[in-house]
């Protein structure tokens, strides 16, 4: 596998307008508040960091968005027209962290479901294969795959999808480092092809090198919005990581 | 509202569903299972039933009168199927839940509700899954039908088909309970639970509750097992056709309520309601037909053919009044031998019941207790006879009508057949179960890799 070019350094797709508006959205586990009054953009092709630590409420506020889980309060709008949660599948797909789905069934199946119902072109679904790496074991069952290589075929589906915005829970865990560097440039040619990524992450250092802005969330709340110039601007830390800013502001 | 055009496609169609659907029920291990379980099961139930109609022809060798009422369709399919019946009753939850409960287990139900289809297309084609399923299921069974004919056993298709359709709507009834009770629950487990109180809880009404006065009685009349009585006994009645049609349909419907895991609980609650609203005012729609067809070659349920016609004349209204409780047994034969086949053969026919209920020391005051009122025009007359033989007469006199006269031909042979079902064990106990692995077994074959995706390759 070829050396990825440098994340981190690479000139990364300016802020443009926003075309999805979380507004206001909270969630509450019976006595347990997940999410409290959080709001902020997704501009058009930028990768959106949603930094927190474990517990902050990353997942709840992905799938609350994607109107997987039911929100207590909040809306979500697309180009400022509020989007209801029946419709947010024409614009979100949502890709949740540590699914091993239809375990029973080949992975070439499951593969040719996706690029079917979105009528893929097979050119389309070759390429995505092998971008993801996804060959070897086109043949072998779901449920025998490991680890990384069912974080592939997640990657392959949500690839496969036409949302304008997708979401994605922890995309980088079970991927070792050279992989992790592949997902980053996968993800950066998604977002400068047009589609618009939300993607939840603990590991900052990942985080640092493949988002234009993040958003940091802890107990529930948004503490900071902002590009990683921007936060360090914010927390007075000039130089500082993304690990710093986030102690600092949170 | 302005909806994002880009992502939903234009043109959807559910057959990837359904294929996806078909590759998952059969993919599992359950549907498998069964197939396994029903095979000896269905097979032992036909030997034992094959061997007992045989003893029976053996003794109605020689007299005509009891080898009419040698009917292949009591004595070998009922009996039969009714090893299909306590699978599907017992295991085809399972199947069922499969489907659903499965998806929800591992969180690939967040992807499906994503995907650019409504609710009710997802449950439809899983319900689809469930009949394709239940058809496999069946095999066993089905495969008696072949095994009675090539022994020379007589099939009447008529009342063949509607046992049939008995049992696939029995099936497709367990299925969407099933369904609904994966929609509704976190785990496959509780799933399993609420749709065994259904399945097994019928029969608890009906051995509990039947012949119960009141509402108990009523309460009896909601067993599942009713579905498949009144095919067994050769009726095609178009109310229970329909109302079990409803009843599926309503299982499903909540299924669809309860399957998105966006919607609020207040919506589902508010949706659940609505739709047992119209399912029930469906079924008590459906309760109101009174059409039903006797498919039975022997014809049991309904009188010889010249009364039929000479009923079907009958215009004027004819009320019966019925002395007995409900569960009185000459009520029960009353009802078995007279009033049910009246309700099919006249045009207006009313049944009151003038005692409610049985008193405390089982008796009753009522002082004509047992009598049974016909009346027709001004005409009215008592009898306490169960037997048509003799109330179709009285009836005929309050009509003014003469009897008519029987129409030769009409009587039914009987059918005897001295066969042995024990060759056919070989095929139940061995060669099926064998085959059964094998269909398994391809079915689990990887498929091949289309030519555009075998190009290796890959980043990662």
């Amino acid at each position: 596998m070829a050396a990825s070019p440098d994340i981190a350094n690479s000139p990364h797709a300016q802020p443009a307008s926003a075309v999805m508006r979380i507004a206001g959205l909270s969630k509450r586990y019976g006595e347990q508040r997940a999410l409290a009054d959080v709001s902020f953009d997704v501009r058009a092709n930028e990768v959106l960091g949603l930094i927190g630590p474990n517990g902050a409420g990353k997942t709840t506020l992905l799938e609350t968005a994607a109107g997987i889980l039911p929100a207590e309060a909040g809306e979500v709008l697309w180009r400022d027209v509020p989007l209801p949660q029946a419709h947010r599948r024409n614009a979100i797909f949502y890709l949740p962290d540590r699914l091993r789905v239809w375990e029973s069934q080949f992975v070439v199946s499951v593969v040719e479901f996706f690029a079917s119902v979105y009528g893929r072109d097979p050119g389309r679904v070759g390429e995505t294969i092998r971008l993801v790496g996804l060959s070897p074991v086109l043949r072998k069952r779901i449920g025998a795959l490991s680890k990384g290589y069912g974080r592939r075929l997640m990657l392959t589906l949500a690839l496969l999808t036409p949302q304008p915005v997708l979401f994605m829970d922890e995309p980088f865990d079970g991927f070792d480092l050279r992989q992790t560097r592949e997902v980053m440039r996968v993800l950066r040619d998604v977002a400068r092809h047009g589609r618009s990524l939300l993607v939840a992450i603990h590991q900052l250092v990942e985080a640092e090198r493949v988002c234009d802005r993040f958003v940091l969330l802890a107990d529930g709340r948004v503490r900071s919005i902002g590009t990683l110039d921007e936060l360090r601007t914010r927390s007075k830390q000039p130089s500082g990581s993304l690990e710093d800013i986030f102690l600092a502001l949170t | 509202m302005r909806s994002p055009e880009t992502a939903a496609p234009r043109h959807i169609t559910t057959a990837p569903l359904l294929r996806k659907e078909l590759r998952e029920i059969t993919s599992g291990r359950a549907l498998w299972t069964m197939l396994l379980v029903l095979c000896p099961l269905v097979g032992y139930s036909f030997f034992q039933a094959a061997a007992l109609y045989g003893e029976a022809s053996a003794s109605a060798r020689d007299s005509p009168v009891l080898a009419s009422g040698l009917s292949p369709l009591d004595g070998v399919l009922v009996p039969s199927f009714g090893a299909l019946y306590l699978g599907v009753t017992l295991l085809f939850p399972f199947v069922a839940i499969r489907t659903l409960g499965h998806e929800k287990e591992t969180g690939a139900l967040r992807l499906l509700v994503q995907l650019p289809y409504r609710m009710a297309s997802l449950i439809a084609a899983k319900l689809g899954a469930i009949s394709v399923a239940w058809i496999i299921a069946s095999l066993p069974a089905l495969t008696v039908l072949a095994i009675w004919a090539a022994l020379g056993g007589h099939l009447y298709a008529p009342e063949t088909l509607n046992l049939l359709l008995g049992h696939l709507l029995y099936g497709l009834l367990v299925g969407s309970i099933g369904l609904f009770a994966a929609a509704v629950s976190d785990s496959a487990a509780t799933a399993a639970i609420i749709a065994l109180a259904f399945t097994i809880g019928s029969w608890i009404l009906d051995f509990g509750l039947a012949g119960q006065p009141g509402l108990l009685d009523w309460f009896s009349r909601l067993s599942l097992t009713h579905t498949v009585r009144t095919f067994e006994q050769g009726l095609l009645s178009v109310s229970l056709l329909l109302g079990i049609a409803a009843a599926i349909i309503g299982f499903a419907a909540l299924a669809t309520v309860w399957l998105h895991p966006g919607q609020q609980l207040l919506t589902k609650l508010v949706g659940s309601l609505i739709t047992v609203a119209v399912i029930a005012g469906a079924l008590a729609l459906s309760s109101q037909i009174r059409t039903s067809i006797d498919v039975a070659e022997d014809r049991r349920n309904s009188f010889p053919a010249a009364d039929q016609r000479a009923l079907a004349e009958l215009h004027q209204p004819l009320i019966i009044t019925v002395h007995l409780v409900p569960e009185d047994p000459r009520y029960v034969d009353l009802r078995r031998n007279v009033l049910s086949k009246l309700q099919r053969a006249v045009p207006d026919v009313t049944v009151r019941l003038a005692v409610g209920a049985q008193t405390m020391v089982g008796g009753t005051s009522d002082e004509a207790y047992g009598d049974v009122e016909y009346a027709y025009g001004a005409s009215s007359a008592r009898s306490r006879s169960t037997s048509h033989r003799e109330v179709l007469p009285l009836i005929y006199g309050l009509a003014g009508k003469p009897l008519p006269p029987p129409i030769p031909g009409q009587d039914y042979p009987g059918y005897p057949l001295e066969a042995s079902g024990a060759l056919p064990l070989a095929w139940f106990f061995g060669a099926l179960p064998l085959l059964v692995v094998v269909a398994w077994w391809w079915t689990r074959r990887a498929p091949r890799i289309p030519r555009y995706l075998s190009q290796e390759g890959g980043q990662l």
